[in-house]
């Protein structure tokens, strides 16, 4: 073998073999992006649990010639390509999170005031506006329909919605979504203050009434029927959810509410982070379209937030025990951030006021009516 | 008030921002077609079917062309969007497809009746006819829209050998057809986006609905039930009352009237000769005989307690 031969193989085994040759400057970009998010979620603790495995995705996936999601030559699904396709495409991982998130969930605070149900609605404006907002920036009606929901500020009803309306939005939707839902202390107690008075922001509002664990074994069964019967495309989400509750309230299948809340949830988890930041490959995602949807996002939730206050200044127009408009930014559904938020901002204005269990009813109802509009969305393009 | 002067100019400001750029913004920011249908056509007879999934759907339709009277239709193709692109008119409404329609035996001179037919239109959807040789290439053909059975609807357009919706514009016996649906995208996405976030309040509606009645109902079940449990206390108290009052007798008198002498002697002895026989059945070789019933109806319970926690079901 002579030298040139040696030095030809050397160039060869170089570039098609390592990285290094192959490395663009888009890919350093998008590794600075994979950075800055899991700093953000270790030092800053934003949503580690699932920006530490987006992150890491994102860092992984923008190596040159990496066989993570791709397919091979036999068409078998690469590592993490097998994670998204058989957990995100086939819709299993939002629906088993749902699950769990139903098993962690206890509904009382909205049972003893089921009122605030409505709040949780008002708080859907904010899908709808950035839903027609996007529309003019070019969008088709399936993607303005996935960055709207990011505004409902539930992580996997956002993945799941994307994941069938417009999956190659995926990364950008879903860091959107757990970026702002992070951000919740940040954003909307601006929002709040300027639009309530110290004197509402000081509105007592009586105790809630205990609630009975037959009432709570059944509200998932009551729940589950009359929503589905509504709105039937969002059984797979509201299915599990219920079912999740189920199986917490009805104290007899302890062991599987357990798993269903920690081990399950802990597991998916893992996979879901790691291909949704996967699909973040900078050639995807390197482009106008995330910034855009970055910035709809933020006026996503500031419009969910006033929607929530304004719902409650009409509220009070009618009932006689006045409700406190605080608990109104808690209408969207980062549980239990923003009613933590509701609470902090009410104990500002009185520091004997305690409005946390009263945010968790429009809390809860969030999570009902941002599942309810993922599933109007879908229904829409069947 | 200064501040709330401050944040009402700002908000002015906003809105005329938003405005300002909303309305411009559809020309700012074009993403390309990333919807084309993909139009895939079977002949059945006389009529073609087109099944393809249309723009802002995610299940595919079906939609039928026939020739009604006057001819024969001979062929429908799928068109490009791109190719008869023209500042007039706006992809998003063209929600189906464009189609090159082409029908034969025709009268030269005479008129054709198209009949496309699918349960995707609705009662504004029109069609409109693409002609190059036309000094407005688009127009609108002002097709009849009417149903048929279920959710079908039907539209008819008349089409003139060699008139303005013949796109090869020759009077030779053949009409040629560019076009396609058309129904107004904003009309869509308006009136949806208020039926839907309505929509969304409706179901909570009937949610809080069904919960306030649901705890209407428990709470009376609950209330009747704590009734019932005072009401019970409320007997018993009357009647240790009422004995109070019929025997009121003090300590030792009261216990000595209730256990006679030769029964408090019996019973020593009993509870002597039980705890001997227990005693006794230590010893191995009589356990299984020697057991006391109190003492074998206690292991039995005991047994079974034990039992329960292996049977899953009830854990």
């Amino acid at each position: 073998m002579s030298w040139d031969q040696v030095f030809e193989l050397i160039v060869s085994i170089l570039t098609t073999q390592t990285g290094l040759p192959n490395l663009l400057l888009k890919q350093l970009v998008m590794m600075g992006i994979a950075f800055l998010f899991l700093y953000l979620a270790v030092a800053k603790k934003y949503e580690p649990l699932l920006l530490v495995p987006i992150g890491f995705g994102i860092f992984l996936v923008n190596f040159p010639l990496v066989p993570l999601m791709g397919f091979t030559e036999q068409g078998a699904p690469e590592l993490i390509r097998a994670f998204y396709k058989y957990g995100v495409q086939w819709e299993i991982i939002p629906c088993v999170i749902f699950l769990g998130l139903g098993a962690m969930t206890d509904f009382s605070p909205l049972i003893a005031n089921p009122k605030t149900l409505i709040v949780g609605a008002g708080a859907q404006l904010g899908v709808f506006i950035t839903y027609l907002g996007v529309l003019f920036f070019g969008f088709t009606l399936k993607e303005a329909a996935s960055v709207g929901i990011i505004g409902g500020a539930d992580g996997p009803t956002t993945i799941y919605l994307t994941t069938k309306l417009a999956p190659h939005l995926l990364g950008a939707n879903a860091l959107a979504a757990y970026s702002y839902m992070a951000m919740v202390p940040l954003i909307q107690p601006p929002i709040m203050r300027l639009m309530t008075t110290p004197e509402q922001r000081r509105i007592r509002m009586r105790q809630l009434r205990p609630v009975s664990n037959r009432e709570k074994i059944l509200f998932p069964l009551v729940a589950a029927i009359l929503i589905i019967l509504l709105v039937p495309a969002v059984a797979p989400l509201m299915g599990m959810f219920m079912f999740g509750n189920f199986m917490r309230e009805s104290g007899v299948v302890k062991r599987l509410s357990d798993t269903a809340q920690n081990a399950l949830m802990n597991i998916v988890t893992i996979f879901l982070g790691l291909s949704v930041g996967a699909t973040m490959a900078a050639d995807k995602f390197l482009s106008l379209k995330p910034l855009l949807i970055f910035a709809f996002g933020l006026m996503d939730f500031v419009v969910c937030t006033f929607g929530g206050i304004l719902t409650v200044h009409i509220m009070n127009l009618f009932v006689k025990e006045k409700i406190n408009p605080l608990i109104g930014s808690a209408g969207v559904s980062a549980v239990p951030m923003a009613a933590r938020v509701s609470h902090a901002e009410g104990l500002k204005a009185d520091p004997d006021n305690w409005l946390i269990m009263h945010a968790m009813g429009p809390n809860l109802a969030g999570v009902i009516g941002s599942a309810a509009a993922a599933g109007m969305f879908i229904a829409m393009f069947q | 008030m200064k501040d709330h002067w401050y944040v009402a100019r700002l908000l002015v400001v906003a809105v005329f921002l938003g405005w300002a750029v909303t309305s411009h913004a559809a020309g700012l920011f074009s993403f390309g077609d990333t919807e084309k249908p993909n139009p895939e056509f079977q002949r059945s007879g006389q009529e073609i079917s087109a099944k393809f999934i249309p723009r802002a759907k995610s299940t595919s339709v079906t939609v039928t062309f026939g020739v009604s009277a006057g001819g024969i239709l001979n062929d429908v193709k799928g068109v490009d969007f791109e190719t008869v692109d023209r500042p007039e008119v706006d992809v998003k409404n063209f929600k189906s497809a464009v189609f090159e329609i082409h029908i034969t035996k025709v009268k030269p001179g005479e008129t054709a009746a198209l009949s496309i037919r699918s349960d995707f239109f609705t009662k504004s959807t029109a069609f409109f006819v693409y002609n190059p040789k036309q000094e407005k290439p688009w127009k609108d053909a002002q097709a009849g829209n009417r149903p048929l059975d279920g959710r079908v609807r039907e539209l008819v357009v008349s089409a003139r050998d060699g008139g303005e919706l013949d796109a090869d514009g020759l009077t030779d016996g053949r009409v040629t057809v560019i076009g396609g649906p058309r129904d107004s995208f904003w009309g869509y996405a308006l009136g949806t986006l208020f039926i839907r976030f309505f929509g969304i309040f409706i179901v909570l509606l009937a949610l809080m609905i069904g919960m306030i009645v649901s705890g209407f109902v428990f709470r009376a079940i609950e209330r009747r039930k704590t009734r019932q449990s005072e009401d019970q206390k409320d007997s018993v108290k009357a009647l240790a009352a009422e004995q109070r009052a019929i025997a009121p007798l003090d300590g030792d008198a009261a216990r000595s009237a209730e256990v006679p002498e030769e029964v408090a002697a019996a019973i020593g002895t009993a509870l002597h000769l039980h705890l001997s026989s227990m005693r006794r059945s230590d010893r191995s070789s009589e356990a299984a005989t020697s057991e006391s019933s109190w003492a074998s109806d206690g292991r039995k319970r005991m047994m079974n307690d034990r039992l329960s926690v292996f049977n899953r079901f009830n854990r």
